[in-house]
């Protein structure tokens, strides 16, 4: 007995050894927490937060979940589930806890927090909790956003403050039970907040900035009609200890910087972002002194246009970075292989409008939503709310299926998540053929 | 590519050495994407000097309660039996894990907490390791007491294990450690496990104050974080 556990020791430290040079992964979305599992090979669903409109079905915020394997050709493409959480809340980002089973999903106008359960059944998520304490657990904190998990905590970030709705925030967190924790307010001046990711092999955190209540429940138009509201949007990427919790370097990264994304790979210590009012890409970099810099790489389109880069989305590999604009509804891929120089490679128009990108961790699946915020999407036939899902080979994206959110009276589709069977099945396999038909 | 193939080999062989309640041949045929669970890319060792203690504070996290025990050598006794009141960090683990960011890990980082321990009178007097199994049906008090030889623990570190699956359960729900046996598809057991790597810190009022994970799982950082627990307590005494 002796020697064989010790043999099983060796065989650990063996084989830790052996995977520091690092084995790929083949699915799942990239840009996720790296606290939390992964799902591998295909994905069976897209869940799908969406923000309910009157008139449109029940007019409720919903989690609506879509089949996305093609193996299962009769659910492929089509709405399997959705779960209502009664009222509209002006749902946006939602995102998995550190045991990928528990999904929290925010609403920004009432700050409501709602935990979806999907392992029992994972077509058809329940929902298990509801936070509506946000604000006063926080201590004043308005418009949960990002949901990005820590082992056994939950890190949000916040939009906005009750005290006098501008863009002041915070990031807040709570365990996986749904107990607050602490607030950890934005410093002064730097003080907005949109996302926050984590680079754990660093020790570092960062934070970007967009704006507050008054602004993003307002009217897209009248906001960049009023010259003084145009005033209140972050112009800043913060650097935290993040073990410390601790904001330590202000970067200026003017126009609104919204999605962070790390790069995946070993000793690419740097992420992008883009901001949303300038239409560029920024590469924030570690020196080699340990601070960042913060360099514009790229225009987005012509700056001048105000296309609205929103959402971006980093291949796996750190080569592709996706980038889409909200106003021409085009995605825009750039070769970032060299992230100081990035090279656009492909334009595809996606729709009237798009907003949110999530590329598969293997590379070969691009899925796609359309919705911003209620009031800041188009209006009339502009109006497209959408899921796409398209096939990425290096060079081109290919569309595969559509799904119309307002044909299938759901509302305006806004964050995806990934899930799978038979990773809630605790399954593995040999080989990619026939998972799906086994798993059922 | 080569160096792909010959790791891959070599990660089917160890897996197949650890399933040996599994099936040995269908687990050779998995792709070793499937073994591992996070989205860690590459070494995860840390490029960063944590900060220094006292320099933050660490907020509870929750609050955990007292679970029954076979410690290594087969005797009953209960977590808080074995933490006596002192700051602990409280790992979970099985002895044939083959994650690269898991067991390995968690246990190599705990060694160095050890020795680094043992050599510190205040630390040697106020904290406990504490390393438990969560496959009790192999991992037997016998092969933690293994475990415990193969380690040669100079400070105290305790190694146990439970009586069943059944009083596992409430201990892993408590700290919130999801554990899932992996499966093929007819349901036979491949004898790993899916587990995201979670160690644990408590304070003196069994409270939660720091969970550690790939990229947060580094010997200095977690004694870092003994000592600035410690300098919380001298400061609350001072203040009494």
């Amino acid at each position: 007995m002796a020697r064989r556990v010790s043999f099983s020791l060796m065989v650990g430290a063996a084989l830790a050894a052996l995977l520091s040079g690092a084995i790929p992964a083949r699915a799942d979305e990239t840009c996720m927490s790296p606290y939390m599992p992964k799902i591998t090979g295909q994905e069976d669903y897209v869940y799908v937060w969406t923000l309910g409109i009157e008139g449109v079905g029940d007019g409720s915020d919903k989690l609506v979940t879509i089949g996305a394997n093609p193996a299962d050709a009769a659910r492929y493409g089509k709405v399997i589930s959705s779960v209502s959480v009664a009222g509209r809340h002006e749902a946006h980002h939602a995102g998995f806890g550190d045991d990928r089973r528990h999904l929290w999903a925010g609403g920004l106008d009432d700050s409501k927090i709602w935990v979806f359960d999907v392992a029992p059944d994972p077509a058809r998520p329940k929902l298990v909790r509801t936070v509506d304490s946000f604000v006063k657990d926080s201590d004043g904190v308005v418009g949960p956003h990002t949901f990005f998990a820590l082992p056994g905590r939950m890190l949000i970030t916040g939009l906005s403050n009750a005290k006098d709705h501008g863009g002041k925030t915070a990031l807040v967190e709570y365990n996986n039970d749904g107990k607050f924790i602490q607030t950890l307010w934005l410093p002064d001046p730097a003080a907005y907040g949109y996302d926050a990711r984590v680079q754990p092999r660093l020790n570092r955190m960062l934070t970007s900035s967009f704006t507050g209540w008054n602004n993003y429940m307002t009217d897209l138009r009248k906001v960049i009609a009023d010259a003084e509201a145009m005033k209140h949007f972050g112009n800043t990427v913060v650097v935290w200890d993040f073990h410390a919790r601790k904001a330590i370097q202000t970067l200026e990264v003017p126009g609104a910087p919204l999605e962070i994304r790390w790069a995946l790979q070993p000793r690419h210590n740097y992420a992008f972002t883009t901001a949303a009012l300038k239409s560029k890409i920024w590469l924030i970099e570690q020196q080699d002194d340990g601070t960042f810099k913060a360099s514009d790489v790229a225009d987005i389109a012509n700056p001048m246009d105000v296309p609205l880069p929103v959402d971006i989305s980093l291949s796996a590999d750190d080569r592709f970075l996706f980038v889409d604009t909200f106003m021409d509804g085009t995605c825009r891929v750039y070769d970032v292989s060299d992230p100081h120089q990035p090279k656009l490679v492909q334009t595809e128009k996606i729709g009237s409008q798009v907003n949110m990108v999530s590329e598969t961790w293997d590379g070969k699946r691009v899925y796609f939503t359309s919705s911003l915020l209620a009031n800041w999407d188009k209006t009339g036939k502009d109006n497209e709310q959408f899921l796409k899902g398209y096939g990425w080979d290096g060079k081109q994206l290919t569309a595969l299926f559509a799904v119309d959110f307002l044909k299938e009276k759901l509302g305006r589709p806004h964050i995806m998540h990934f899930g799978q069977e038979r990773f809630y099945k605790n399954q593995i396999y040999a080989g990619e053929a026939g998972p799906l038909a086994a798993a059922r | 590519m080569r160096g792909h193939r010959l790791l891959a080999a070599a990660v089917l062989a160890l897996a197949a050495v650890a399933a040996r309640a599994g099936d040995d041949a269908r687990l050779r045929a998995v792709d070793p994407a499937e073994l591992t669970y996070t989205y860690a890319v590459g070494r995860f060792a840390s490029e960063y000097t944590p900060p220094a203690p006292g320099s933050y504070t660490l907020p509870p996290i929750a609050t955990v309660t007292d679970h029954p025990l076979l410690d290594a050598d087969g005797r009953p006794t209960t977590l808080f039996a074995l933490t006596q009141g002192r700051l602990a960090v409280v790992a979970f683990v099985y002895t044939t894990c083959i994650e690269a960011t898991g067991c390995p890990l968690s246990l190599g980082v705990l060694h160095r907490l050890d020795r680094t321990i043992a050599g510190d009178r205040e630390l040697a007097r106020r904290v406990a390791l504490v390393t438990i199994s969560f496959d009790p049906e192999r991992d037997t008090p016998a092969r933690m007491a293994v475990m415990r030889s193969f380690h040669a623990p100079a400070s105290d570190w305790r190694f146990a294990t439970t009586r069943s699956e059944a009083e596992l359960a409430p201990l892993l729900a408590d700290f919130d450690q999801p554990v899932a046996k992996l499966r093929f598809a007819d349901g036979v057991w491949s004898g790993l496990f899916r587990h995201v790597l979670k160690v644990f810190l408590l304070d003196g009022q069994k409270r939660v104050r720091n969970v550690y994970s790939v990229g947060l799982l580094d010997a200095t950082l977690v004694l870092n974080d003994l000592r600035t627990l410690l300098l919380e307590s001298a400061r609350a005494a001072e203040l009494h």
